[in-house]
């Protein structure tokens, strides 16, 4: 492929057809993952995909760059190795809600400390899909209508953005799949932006969760003009937050977490171990 | 709202491209979930969409159209209006429901067009979008008629008798 090629985001779709149900907001997230890379204007091999496990982790099958579709909760260790060792690439993440904020709860506090430079998108629908429609870490309490919470789950939602926040993410922005192009602009300003930043992304489960339908009417911009760039000052805005402002909700100045790297052994050296 | 013409034509041909690519998106999920006859209705839905994008992009090949990021688009709901809302689709939809929405996608594309037709103030900009308000009517009437030929659903067409929720 020729690099200085201007790529469309058509070029950043994989020929493999998503298996996602019909009205799924992940096809939208699909849809603005693919222009935001366009919009970068890199070549597809400086780009590297990482997901978990869950309807949402299979994302990166469905895109056009490298792409790993890694261990149940584990995307955030595998993406900041992968930036780690090759700083030059763009890395993203992705999953879903029950991935990165239950199986891979610990990872993502410890990733948003650590501050890595990379992006990772939360696909949160608020439900267990590819199980059959379980409760989530963000399912409200009162939600009933799984058989194994008939009484909902009684337990308090993790919410997102906050926790983000409080474990030290050093951008997080909110969007909704209802509007993709919004979704697209968020994206591109995370991975333009230092450090590890956090996107929430509001995409609806129409099978087990087809009230989400409704989110769009729920869905609202920020009131205030610009993102805070004070812990402090996001954590009062968060505080009285619905859980659906959209836009960037945070944009701090933490430097990026990059150990210096000194070369142990060249290729050629760790060749002569195989063969010898 | 896009004044000028070159901006105009811009918004015109991610209008037609997106509504074709949304059209063809459905029509692999459909095919996905084995529901084969919406499927090929999504897919003809999407080659006539690339029908209307050829003849937008021959228009448009006279003007140095400017280079948009998708958020630079001025949508009135933040997405270009023929593309098919996702949340009005089903898995188990009917032909006609496919139609019918087809039809609700050619009338957003004939208020928009209609509505630039009707505030221009750039002679070429009101003359192209009249031209094609004119077609999404003409599209509009067509599908009117092609739905009057096809049997309604059942009111239990989205009955499931393995539904997907089902852990019994």
């Amino acid at each position: 492929m020729n690099a200085t090629t201007q790529l469309t985001a058509a070029d950043f779709k994989s020929d493999v057809k998503p298996i996602w149900c019909p009205g799924c907001g992940d096809y939208a997230v699909l849809s603005a993952v693919t222009k935001a890379l366009a919009d970068l204007g890199k070549p597809r091999e400086d780009i590297a995909f990482v997901s978990g496990i869950g309807c949402s982790s299979r994302i990166p099958a469905y895109t056009n760059v490298y792409g790993f579709h890694g261990v149940h909760g584990r995307a955030l260790a595998i993406a900041a190795g992968v930036k780690l060792a090759r700083p030059d690439l763009t890395v993203l993440a992705a999953g879903g809600d029950g991935d990165g904020l239950s199986i891979g709860g610990n990872h993502f506090m410890h990733a948003c400390r650590r501050n890595v430079d990379m992006t990772y998108i939360v696909m949160d629908n608020q439900v267990y899909g590819m199980t059959k429609g379980q409760a989530s870490p963000t399912t409200a309490p009162d939600w009933c209508n799984s058989k194994l919470t008939p009484e909902g789950t009684g337990i308090s939602p993790v919410e997102p953005a906050r926790l983000a926040l409080a474990s030290g993410a050093n951008f997080i922005a909110r969007g909704f799949a209802g509007n993709l192009n919004d979704v697209a602009r968020l994206i591109v300003e995370g991975i333009n932006h230092p450090g590890f930043s956090f996107i929430h992304i509001l995409s609806p489960c129409v099978t087990y969760r087809p009230e989400q339908r409704e989110w769009k009417n729920a869905v609202h911009p920020s009131a205030d003009a610009s993102p805070a760039q004070l812990v402090a000052e996001a954590m009062h805005r968060l505080a009285a937050d619905d859980g659906y402002t959209t836009g960037v909700l945070f944009a701090g100045n933490r430097p990026p977490f990059m150990p210096e790297r000194k070369e142990k052994a060249t290729f050629a050296d760790i060749e002569k171990k195989f063969v010898s | 709202m896009p004044t000028d013409i070159a901006t105009f034509l811009a918004h015109a041909v991610a209008l037609e491209q997106e509504a074709a690519e949304r059209y063809a998106e459905l029509a692999d999920a459909m095919e996905v979930h084995n529901n084969k006859e919406v499927a090929e209705l999504f897919r003809k839905l999407s080659a006539f969409s690339k029908l209307h994008l050829d003849e937008v992009k021959a228009i448009a090949d006279n003007y140095d159209l400017p280079q948009l990021k998708p958020w630079e688009f001025q949508w009135t709901d933040g997405e270009s209006p023929e593309a098919a809302p996702s949340d009005r689709t089903h898995y188990m939809m009917t032909p006609y429901h496919c139609l019918q929405l087809a039809l609700f996608n050619e009338k957003k594309g004939h208020v928009y067009y209609a509505d630039r037709a009707h505030r221009a103030t750039d002679p070429e900009v009101k003359k192209f979008a009249q031209l094609f308000a004119d077609e999404e009517a003409e599209h509009v009437v067509m599908l009117e008629k092609w739905i009057a030929t096809v049997k309604p659903p059942q009111e239990n067409w989205d009955l499931d008798l393995d539904p997907p929720g089902d852990l019994e």
